[in-house]
């Protein structure tokens, strides 16, 4: 077997480095990146304690879920005017997240980005997990979910059909596809490395879980062929998907004629922020992932530089959507527009949210103009969690200052949460980590196969000196 | 009740929700099996409650084992049975109501009302239009005493020094011979307490009852009547009588701290002939001028043209120099004026400083209007203004020469009107030197609404026997000996007169649920006729005034009409007494002149609660959660201070403080109030109750501590010191200010003359992209609310909730934004907020033609309609919410908890058949009340027949006094509603949003003195 | 290696995931089916009555018309059940005394009502008028069947939504003369749909399907 590329003496510039270097045959990688599962880590003491505190606050989320459908959504803040907050605020917040995985992988497999190899599955998972919370709320917010079916379009005994002038059935559609494709994405990535996980498990009943999982993959190259075929196919499907999806929940609010909602640029703007808030959230996750496993051999300065440079991008798009909604407020003429936008939001009672959101979002990412800190590991850490945070404040900015100040100053009314809504918010996150920690620690979150073949196309490339 | 018939009313009734619910109950609630069980077992399982289990409680336990309980929101159909009657009256067909004519009595004058009636249920009053002191509308008491007919917390036994005990138990211990023994042959320690009264039957017993006790007395105390006004009215014309006044006739009308048009007996037939007068069509029609003196802004306050905030006790001053300058300006006219009371009014108008006030050149200005409108003018004072200002406003009046045009006098309808037995103070007198051995009391709450300074209470306590008559157990009942349950008027039999002395006949609409009494039923006991029922004696006396002659013919007539037509009190020719006159002024003069009004101190003013009365409506859920007219408060009242004097004493909004005068103190928290005159304090009446009644319990402080005989309405020298605490008010309306838009449209007459067309760009269609829907055949529905004629009186808001069964929610969810009106009474500030201009705009579902709501329903659950309503389908309803978020003007309502599993069964009853009960999760707005626009389009239908232009009325628009909403089908051009619509005035809020509403508005249009600078104030 | 699962387990696998795709598919069918069946509709469904009232005897027999008992049928909303003192004139002659009328006599002594069990029930957000629909010509055997064959009265339609709207939206379908109004097994000498034409004309009926026509 060819010995690895040997590096250069001096590091070249970061665009130039190996999305992955001298790693070990493909016997000894498998070994290493597979240990965890049967060995838990180095640190194997630490996942009881994850699994528990993970586990207690999802257990929070589902009890108030049951409370909220027991006593009705009074419980929470909401009001008339304020009759949307927290829970839809959550929802596209989740929503958001989902985005980064699919972007990852769908997209960067089409434009044959290799870097994405080793971080695709986390960011899929991620995605997954984030719309399993994102579906929860739509209908945990209804005031009669029993009923959620009928926003289903079916020929019902009443005759009467849901109304495609909404945006809302829509939402159910999108959302319901989103999940179906993002979940076969990541199921069918996942089935070679399975397989690998079944041939190296000790004992035969993982021997057989695992087999079972791998749905009979014997690495014939007719299984390879038709493996491409699927996932590419799939990346095509799941591509347009990712502007869509976030584009109809955009519907959900502009189609209003709610000043601060009633605006055509929300498409972009939301699939920009969750893009945004997606990379935010795959930095938060492989850093520590990175440290914990050591796979700063796997997941390398290059990866870490191309995500920053990711959120200074989107940092900088959304930063431009801001500007334009103010400007279009301005310039319209409109005074219920420009109440909102140039009053009611930096002025008014949630005045404190707006800033700190605006200024978090828009200057965070500048810090991303130097590459030193495109690789400090401390500096993306922290850039991404204010980024992760404020994005959630931008979505509650957005749906409540718009709707506790509208038309009428009579029917204006403060919102106030209530510990129910926070206890939802803080659960979700707790079934999010929950599933996250199941999937670190029973399923090989680095893609192996994928980790394989690029090395195998980035040493051809070496040897045949090709770009 | 026993337990096979528990079983069959349970059986029959299990599993129901909403309207079946009803359907079933109506056919059982007639049967005798009902009455039955209501009145024998109710009192006898309440007397068995528990320790420690509230009455309310118990009641919804009793619920609960009778199985009523329980909106099924999807559970299997259970099996469902139907009680049909065993022998069907021949007037009651099931699901039609009926309406019977009755009237409401509140100190002593009655209101003539509809009420409607399912299968023997009454739901809904509504008011008499053939009755003069309703023409068709009802008041807020009016309209809500129905739900305190099924209030649980309802007295239900009659109780002997607490322990239960009987009427007839009752009748024995109040038998002349029984009673004899204790009170003296002649009834030295007998006394009566009752509320004044107009009714001809209960003065005939009291005649009875005074031959059988020639040495017992009676007394007449109602917490609101001053007695200003009577003394006044002897001092100026020797006898007690009525001011009548005809508002439709007056060009310019003084209300010096009146708020006729809302809280003064009368006000809907004042309210109406004002509006006659305010609502104007073309710009070349002559409007009214209204000039307001008040401390406290009221309803009347914010119609004004020109409004001044003064204290209460600047009013005299103001009124003489009005006074003396008119006389001056009509000199000529006013010979017959003789100089001693010339002399007495400009000493009165010194001795309140008047040249020196701020207010001077005002009164010079509202004079000269008021002189140049002689014969056409009104001076009105308030009943709780010093006598003197009486005096001096009839004075006015004559000099005018209003007297016999819009003014005239009648004999008083009350009895005994203006004598000195009108009072407490005599009473507590007599208590207090032991000579009272058996005091009886009907009705009211002495106890409770008693002057501080008598101490009523511990006298109470400390007599030999008391027997008290009362809706509730409540303070009063809490210190007598006896206590016997009331029958509320809608089961009573009895009879009551006008302010304007029409009489009319008070019937019930259902059996006494409680085994209630009449007050005359009482004192028929006392007069020792004890089998004679209410209806009888009623029946007896007008039998008595008619003759047997055709009197059934007379009765029909009369329980059909609810009045005896043409019946008002003649005019009585009333000349002004001039040496008592002057004697009076000179009195009031005098007593200025001592220390003149302490400066720089609160003076403290208590007012008649524009919700709760004098506190007999503070268990009414529907009142307490009315938002008040002017503060939108709801569950409290508050010391209500103007900016400048919250300033000043460094005291903000929801803080708790201590107002305190002569050694008594009160804690309530501090509102301040845009508009109120500065250096004065106002609270309300009526609330910190402490009686068996639940929702009252605790809801506010108790006003009356403060209140003395000598200063009933005004405390000159009161402190306010700071608690600091909170107390959050759960208030309606956050924020005031038109920031500017297009809401709320108006302007002065000079400028509406100058350009009528000023509303122009506010109103028809606006561009769109696409083909609008074309609604011109049938009938098509709209409402116009006229603003120069809303007094935001809020008698719509509570029709509104009894005829669509509206929720009440409490404290707690009104302060998190969640009360449930589907009309709300939105009132807006312009101005400086020391002095603002005020305007009310009833706010409900503008039954947009381009609805924003509808689109964005995922499910269809809200729809058009092709007679142009915007459709609310409950049933369909998932509950998202995204039609509020979308709805412009924020009308529209969620069930956040499902509100109605809290009712207990007694208030169940209340409830529209017609409309269905909403359960939890569901949207819900005004439907321009479908229901009763389907159910008169079927009756058309069956009648073959178009609808009749005005057939079908809105409740709100039923309520209203002004008639400010018009409503109807403009595809009918008989209709009203087209004439509205095309009024030049009128225009659509939001119009530029291009919704289309169906309601438009009638841009205000006040009409300022242009020699006061013609601004808005 | 040796094989971790036997052949057969392609074959289990492929027919586990076959069976996952079509349930998939049948039971969303099967539910929208199941809720129109009597099984959810209580179509037929025949509650026992306290008395055992004939309608064959009465209706087929007697000849007596639906509105001698259900008399407020042309003027309310509802029809009304009889009240018992309805029975009274013929039956004080005939049948008072034998047990089958032991509940009717305890009605009458006890003065409380007899407790019949409700056939024909709507949800209580559902407002039907009997009156509107039967002076447009709603024949009572249209809604209630044929109750001059029913010995215990039964819910002769299965009372749906979609039930209604059929009607609502082709009332040609299924009108007679208001005259034939309580004729059992009416059928028009003309064909139908001319007829109901006609009488939609006459009787001035609209195709009524907004939601507060029922609901309010």
């Amino acid at each position: 077997m060819a010995s690895p590329a040997p590096l250069p003496s001096e590091a070249p510039p970061l665009h130039e480095r190996l999305v992955i270097r001298n790693l070990p045959d493909n016997a000894a990688l498998t070994q290493q990146l597979l240990s965890p599962i049967w060995r838990g880590g180095s640190r194997w003491w630490l996942w009881p304690l994850l699994f528990c505190s993970s586990g207690l606050l999802a257990l929070l989320f589902f009890v108030l879920i049951f409370y909220t459908f027991a006593e009705g959504i009074g419980v929470w803040g909401n009001n008339i005017p304020v009759a949307w907050a927290y829970a839809i605020t959550d929802f596209v917040w989740w929503i958001g997240i989902g985005h980064a995985g699919t972007f990852i992988s769908a997209f960067l497999i089409l434009l044959n980005q290799k870097w994405r190899a080793s971080i695709n599955r986390i960011a899929e998972a991620m995605t997954l997990f984030a719309l399993v919370n994102a579906m929860i709320f739509p209908v945990l917010h209804l005031g009669r979910p029993w009923f959620f079916y009928w926003l289903i379009p079916y020929p019902s005994a009443m005759r009467v059909w849901p109304n495609f002038r909404s945006a809302l059935p829509w939402d159910v559609a999108a959302i319901s596809t989103y999940f179906t494709v993002s979940l076969l994405f990541w199921y069918v990535g996942l089935i070679p490395d399975l397989a690998a996980v079944r041939d190296s498990a000790p004992g035969a009943i993982r021997k057989r879980i695992y087999g079972l999982l791998a749905l009979g993959w014997r690495g014939a190259s007719r299984h390879w062929q038709r493996y491409r075929i699927a996932y590419i196919i799939l990346a095509g499907l799941a591509t347009p998907l990712v502007i869509s999806v976030h584009s109809i929940v955009s519907l959900d609010f502009s189609i209003a004629q709610l000043p601060g909602w009633h605006s055509t640029i929300f498409p972009p703007y939301f699939v920009v922020g969750a893009i945004y808030s997606g990379f935010a959230m795959v930095l938060m996750l492989i850093l520590p992932i990175r440290s914990a496993f050591g796979l700063h051999d796997v997941i390398t300065e290059r990866h870490l530089d191309v995500l920053g440079k990711m959120l200074l991008v989107m940092g900088m798009l959304l930063a431009y959507s801001y500007v334009c909604e103010a400007f279009t407020a301005y310039y319209s003429g409109n005074q219920f527009e420009q109440y909102t936008y140039l009053f009611a939001r930096p002025m008014g009672p949630y005045a404190w949210v707006y800033w700190s959101m605006t200024l978090c979002n828009v200057l965070t990412p500048q810090i991303f103009w130097w590459s030193y800190l495109r690789t400090n590991v401390v500096a993306l850490f922290c850039a991404s969690v204010v980024i992760f945070v404020a994005m959630w404040a931008e979505r509650f900015m957005l749906i409540v200052t718009s709707l506790n100040r509208d038309f009428l100053p009579s029917s204006w009314h403060f919102y106030a949460p209530t510990w129910v809504d926070w206890g939802i918010l803080i659960g979700s996150l707790g079934l999010f980590c929950f599933l996250f920690f199941a999937f670190l620690r029973w399923a090989p979150f680095i893609p192996l196969s994928e980790l394989k073949r690029t090395r195998f196309e980035l040493r051809r490339e070496a040897e045949h000196g090709l770009p | 009740m026993t337990d096979e018939r528990r079983d069959r009313w349970a059986e029959a009734l299990r599993g129901r929700s909403g309207a079946a619910y009803w359907r079933g109950l109506e056919e059982l609630l007639d049967t005798p099996e009902f009455r039955d069980a209501v009145r024998h077992e109710f009192p006898a399982a309440v007397d068995e409650i528990p320790e420690g289990i509230t009455r309310r409680t118990f009641v919804k336990l009793l619920g609960a084992s009778l199985a009523l309980a329980g909106v099924s929101a999807c559970t299997a159909e259970p099996a469902e049975k139907i009680l049909p009657y065993v022998t069907q009256p021949p007037e009651v067909t099931p699901g039609i109501p009926l309406h019977y004519a009755t009237s409401m009595v509140l100190d002593g004058y009655a209101t003539g009302l509809l009420v409607e009636s399912h299968a023997g249920r009454p739901t809904k009053v509504e008011g008499n239009p053939a009755h003069p002191a309703s023409l068709g509308a009802a008041g807020v008491y009016e309209q809500a005493s129905v739900l305190q007919l099924y209030d649980p917390d309802r007295a239900r036994v009659v109780r002997a020094d607490r322990r239960r005990s009987s009427w007839t138990a009752l009748t024995q211990a109040l038998a002349p011979t029984a009673l004899r023994t204790h009170v003296g042959a002649r009834g030295a320690g007998l006394r009566l307490l009752l509320e004044p009264t107009s009714s001809q039957v209960v003065a005939e017993l009291l005649d009875r009852i005074g031959t059988l006790y020639p040495d017992s007395k009676r007394y007449y105390f109602a917490p609101l009547a001053s007695g200003h006004r009577e003394s006044g009215m002897r001092a100026a014309l020797g006898s007690a009588f009525e001011t009548q006044y005809d508002f439709s006739r007056a060009d310019v009308v003084l209300a010096l701290d009146a708020d006729f048009l809302a809280a003064m007996p009368f006000h809907l037939r004042h309210a109406r002939d004002f509006a006659q007068r305010r609502h104007i069509e073309q710009p070349t029609d002559e409007m009214n001028r209204l000039y307001v003196a008040e401390a406290m802004l009221t309803p009347t306050g914010g119609l004004a043209d020109h409004r001044l905030r003064v204290r209460a006790s600047e009013i005299e001053s103001l009124a003489a120099a009005v006074t003396n300058q008119v006389m001056g300006e009509r000199a000529a006219q006013l010979s017959n004026i003789p100089g001693s009371a010339r002399r007495a009014v400009a000493h009165l108008r010194d001795a309140g400083g008047a040249a020196q006030s701020p207010w001077a050149p005002w009164a010079q200005a509202v004079a000269h209007d008021l002189a140049e409108h002689a014969g056409r003018s009104i001076v009105i004072a308030g009943p709780q203004q010093s006598a003197a200002v009486h005096v001096v406003v009839h004075l006015l009046n004559a000099a005018l020469g209003n007297v016999g045009q819009t003014v005239w006098y009648t004999e008083s309808p009350i009895v005994e009107a203006g004598e000195a037995n009108h009072a407490l103070a005599p009473l507590a007198e007599e208590m207090r030197a032991g000579q009272v051995d058996t005091l009886v009391i009907l009705g009211g709450n002495p106890a409770y609404t008693a002057p501080a300074d008598l101490d009523f209470a511990r006298l109470l306590r400390a007599l030999p026997r008391s027997v008290y008559l009362g809706l509730y157990e409540n303070e009063t009942a809490a210190l007598t000996h006896w206590f016997i349950p009331a029958a509320h008027y809608l089961e009573s039999w009895g009879d009551a007169r006008a302010y304007d002395g029409t009489p009319s006949i008070i019937q019930p609409l259902i059996a006494p649920m409680y085994d209630g009494k009449t007050g005359s039923e009482l004192l028929a006991a006392l007069a020792g006729e004890d089998d004679a029922s209410a209806h009888s004696l009623v029946q007896g006396s007008w039998r008595g005034r008619v003759g047997s002659a055709n009197f059934d013919a007379f009765w029909t007539d009369v329980l059909h009409r609810g009045l005896v037509p043409r019946s008002a009190a003649p005019r009585t020719q009333a000349s002004l007494r001039w040496r008592t006159l002057v004697r009076a002024l000179e009195q009031a003069a005098n007593a200025r002149r001592a220390p003149a009004a302490s400066r720089g101190r609160l003076e403290l003013a208590f007012r008649q609660d524009p919700k709760v009365y004098d506190g007999r409506f503070a268990n009414v859920a529907w009142l307490q959660e009315l938002p008040a007219p002017v503060t939108k408060l709801t569950w409290d009242n508050a010391a209500m201070l103007s900016p400048a004097t919250a300033a000043r004493l460094a005291v903000a909004n929801e803080e708790m403080v201590e107002l305190g005068a002569e050694g008594r103190v009160l804690r309530v928290p501090v509102l301040i109030v845009p508009g109120h005159a500065d250096d004065a304090v106002t609270v309300s009446l009526g609330y910190g109750r402490a009686g068996a009644e639940e929702i009252a319990r605790g809801v506010g402080g108790n006003a009356y501590r403060l209140r003395t005989t000598a200063a009933p309405y005004l405390v000159p020298g009161a402190t306010l010191t700071r608690r600091n605490v909170g107390h959050p008010l759960a208030i309606t309306q956050m924020h005031s200010a038109l920031h500017g838009r297009a809401i709320v449209l108006q302007a002065t007459l000079e400028a509406f003359r100058r350009n009528p067309r000023f509303t122009q760009d506010h109103k028809g269609r606006v561009l769109t992209l696409y083909q609008p829907f074309q609604y011109r055949t049938g009938d098509q529905w709209a409402m116009t609310i006229d603003l120069s004629t809303c007094t935001g009186c809020s008698a719509c808001v509570v029709a509104c909730q009894a005829e669509n069964n509206i929720p009440v929610v409490g404290k707690a969810d009104v302060l998190k934004g969640r009360e449930m009106h589907w009309i709300r009474i939105d009132r807006y500030y312009s101005g400086t907020p020391d002095d603002p201009a005020v305007v009310m705009q009833p706010m409900l579902c503008q039954q947009c033609e381009k609805a924003p709501c509808e689109y964005v329903c995922p499910v269809n659950a809200t729809v058009h309609s092709p007679d142009g309503l915007n459709e609310m389908i409950y049933n369909r309803c998932v509950g998202t919410r995204f039609c509020s978020n979308n709805c412009p003007y924020k009308v529209r309502r969620f069930n956040w908890f499902d509100y109605n599993a809290e009712i207990t069964e007694t208030e169940k009853m209340v409830k529209n058949p017609d409309v269905t009960v909403r359960g939890r999760g569901v949207m819900e707005k005004c439907t321009f009340c479908v229901q009763r626009i389907r159910r008169h389009q079927i009756q058309a239908e069956l009648e073959e027949r178009p609808l009749r232009p005005g057939e079908v009325k809105t409740a709100c628009q039923q309520a209203c006094p002004t008639q400010a909403i018009v409503f109807g089908s403009y595809t009918d051009p008989e209709d009203g509603i087209v004439r509205e619509l095309a009024q030049a005035r009128s225009y659509a809020v939001l119009h530029e949003l291009g919704t289309q509403p169906r309601v438009n508005y009638l841009a205000r249009i006040t009409n300022p003195n242009p020699a006061m600078g013609g601004g808005e104030r | 290696m040796s094989a971790l699962f036997p052949r057969w387990s392609n074959l289990a696998f492929r027919t586990v995931l076959l069976v996952g795709a079509i349930g998939a598919v049948a039971v969303p069918f099967f539910l929208m089916g199941w809720v129109r069946t009597p099984a959810v509709t209580q179509q037929y469904h025949r509650p026992a009555q306290p008395v055992p009232f004939n309608h064959v005897i009465h209706v087929h027999g007697l000849g007596i018309d639906c509105r001698y008992c259900h008399s407020t049928v042309e003027r309310a909303a509802t029809a009304g059940i009889p009240a018992t003192s309805v029975c009274v004139p013929c039956h004080n002659q005939t049948w008072m005394q034998s047990p089958a009328f032991a509940a009717v006599r305890r009605s009458l002594s006890t003065d409380m009502p007899i407790p019949w069990q409700r056939v024909n029930r709507l949800p209580d957000f559902v407002y039907f008028n009997h009156a509107i629909h039967v002076n447009k010509g709603v024949g009572c055997e249209t809604c209630h069947g044929r109750v001059d064959r029913m010995t215990q009265v039964d819910q002769a339609a299965p009372l749906t939504m979609g039930w209604c709207l059929d009607c609502h939206r082709h009332p040609e379908r299924y009108l007679r003369p208001v005259a034939q109004m309580t004729t059992m097994g009416w059928t028009p000498e003309r064909p139908q749909r001319e007829v109901g034409e006609e009488l939609m004309e006459r009787y001035k009926v609209r195709h009524l399907t907004n939601c507060t026509t029922c609901h309010r």
